[in-house]
């Protein structure tokens, strides 16, 4: 298959559920391995996927989410939504999916650049070194198009 | 002679009465019209204004409005339904009537006056609805508005069953009659075509391990020094790979081969042969003691792919 040869794409993840979070990195991931340019743009809650402290308690939330077999009702009772994210680990362990530290490194690893957003790191307070040691650049939205200048933008 | 003169004279004298009568009567009515006519000015003027003014208020607009409404009734409603709105009419007028006794009316009129004071009304909670039963009042209007339901459901069923029973009638009419597309052609008895003649079975879908799996061999796109490549670039037969054709192909793919690559390469055929899956990177880093950063340094252009293409294996499936 003939591909274009300078394919970039460019993918903001701005929330930090499992169901959230694994898209975006998947998405990257595919798109080195396809040999296409690729970078993430971490803001808002996407901060806790390269967040050290937080990247190991990845949730998945249940309530409000239609597809989800959990009744909303049922979804929001305290316990129902760290059930949801260890049955959904669970399942991802048995499809032997590498966790979302791990996927970070092999992103990191495979060429991908990650970058987190500035007004996001001052509005929940973070600090660079409370970031995981992938992680280039803290970075602003101009620069982030600067960055993801001719490539396919993808938000998550 | 004289006596002639005499009639004549006379004749003159009436017809004379008679010119100055009419003369009379012409002056009169002239007088007249021109009395009449300021008067018939003003009278036209008066009407004119008057019809103004009835425009202005709206009663031509009505008017034409209340042609459209009979325009809309009569292309929304056909003959039949007249016909049959002639039958319902009295159980229309007894509805009416019953609807209309004073008594009715008065409760109608008091329950309507709480819109007036709607303003003074409190919203009620899921609470609130529980406390205002114990309203004895409340419970009555509650019991009636229960028994107005019952029989509204009770009228429903009446209609849904007597429906039923006329297509039960239907039914057992077409039983008796024979449906006429049961019955059997007349003159020269040929095969129906759409009958005997099933639907071509569809293929059994190939059980695929997990997203992407190629299934089965791929179709060949062209065919190199006797070698057949698919269309993305793969060998279809993975054993016609010869050492010296991956050679040839790490050149096509812009690699120059180095031992590091080889270890990768046979590590990829190796587990191909036992597993008859093509590896992906993530396989391959469990397998050829290689790290994720070392594939895309040695195949820096989609590694899986095109290792798989360089050691002759089919496309690499799944997304990691």
């Amino acid at each position: 298959m003939t591909q274009s040869t300078d394919r970039k794409v460019a993918i903001i993840c701005s929330k930090a559920g499992l169901d959230e979070a694994y898209p975006a990195l998947i998405l990257a991931n595919a798109a080195r391995q396809s040999g296409i340019e690729a970078f993430i743009f971490f803001t808002f809650w996407g901060l806790d996927v390269i967040t050290e402290k937080k990247v190991d308690h990845l949730h998945v939330n249940m309530a409000g989410n239609p597809a989800s077999p959990m009744p909303t009702m049922l979804a929001g009772l305290p316990g129902m939504e760290a059930f949801a994210a260890h049955r959904m680990k669970k399942s991802m362990e048995e499809l032997s999916l590498p966790s979302a530290r791990e996927m970070i490194e092999i992103l990191a690893d495979a060429g991908a650049e990650l970058y987190a957003c500035e007004l996001a790191m001052q509005m929940f307070k973070r600090k660079p070194e409370d970031l995981l040691p992938q992680v280039k650049e803290v970075i602003t939205a101009g620069d982030f198009y600067d960055l993801a200048d001719g490539a396919q933008i993808i938000f998550t | 002679m004289n006596k002639e003169f005499t009639t004549i004279t006379e004749r003159l004298d009436t017809v004379l009465e008679q010119l100055a009568y009419l003369t009379e009567r012409q002056r009169k009515q002239e007088e007249l019209i021109a009395e009449l006519t300021p008067i018939a000015k003003l009278a036209l003027g008066t009407a004119t204004e008057k019809l103004d003014q009835l425009d202005q208020q709206g009663y031509f607009a009505f008017g034409k409005e209340l042609v459209e409404v009979a325009k809309k009734v009569i292309e929304g409603f056909s003959p039949q339904d007249v016909h049959e709105l002639g039958d319902a009419v009295v159980q229309i007028l007894q509805a009416v009537r019953a609807m209309t006794q004073p008594a009715v009316l008065a409760v109608a009129a008091d329950a309507s006056s709480v819109m007036d004071d709607a303003a003074a009304v409190k919203p009620l909670g899921m609470f609130g609805m529980v406390r205002a039963t114990r309203d004895d009042d409340v419970q009555k209007g509650m019991a009636i508005m229960i028994e107005v339901l019952r029989r509204i459901g009770h009228g429903a069923n009446a209609v849904a069953e007597k429906s039923k029973q006329l297509e039960d009638k239907k039914a057992k009419l077409q039983l008796a009659l024979g449906s006429r597309k049961q019955k059997k052609p007349l003159g020269i008895e040929r095969k129906r075509l759409t009958a005997g003649t099933p639907a071509a079975p569809r293929p059994a879908p190939a059980a695929q391990a997990s997203c992407a799996v190629p299934a089965g061999p791929q179709p060949s796109a062209a065919v190199i020094d006797g070698i057949a490549y698919t269309a993305d670039g793969h060998l279809v037969d993975a054993t016609a790979w010869t050492r010296r054709l991956g050679e040839t192909l790490a050149q096509m793919q812009g690699v120059t081969l180095t031992d590091a690559h080889w270890a990768v390469l046979e590590a990829a055929r190796a587990d191909y042969e036992t597993t008859a899956v093509s590896p992906n990177i993530r396989r391959l880093t469990q397998i050829a003691n290689v790290t994720t950063k070392d594939l895309y340094a040695l195949f820096p252009k989609a590694p899986g792919r095109t290792i798989a293409k360089i050691a002759g294996l089919p496309k690499p499936a799944g997304c990691l």
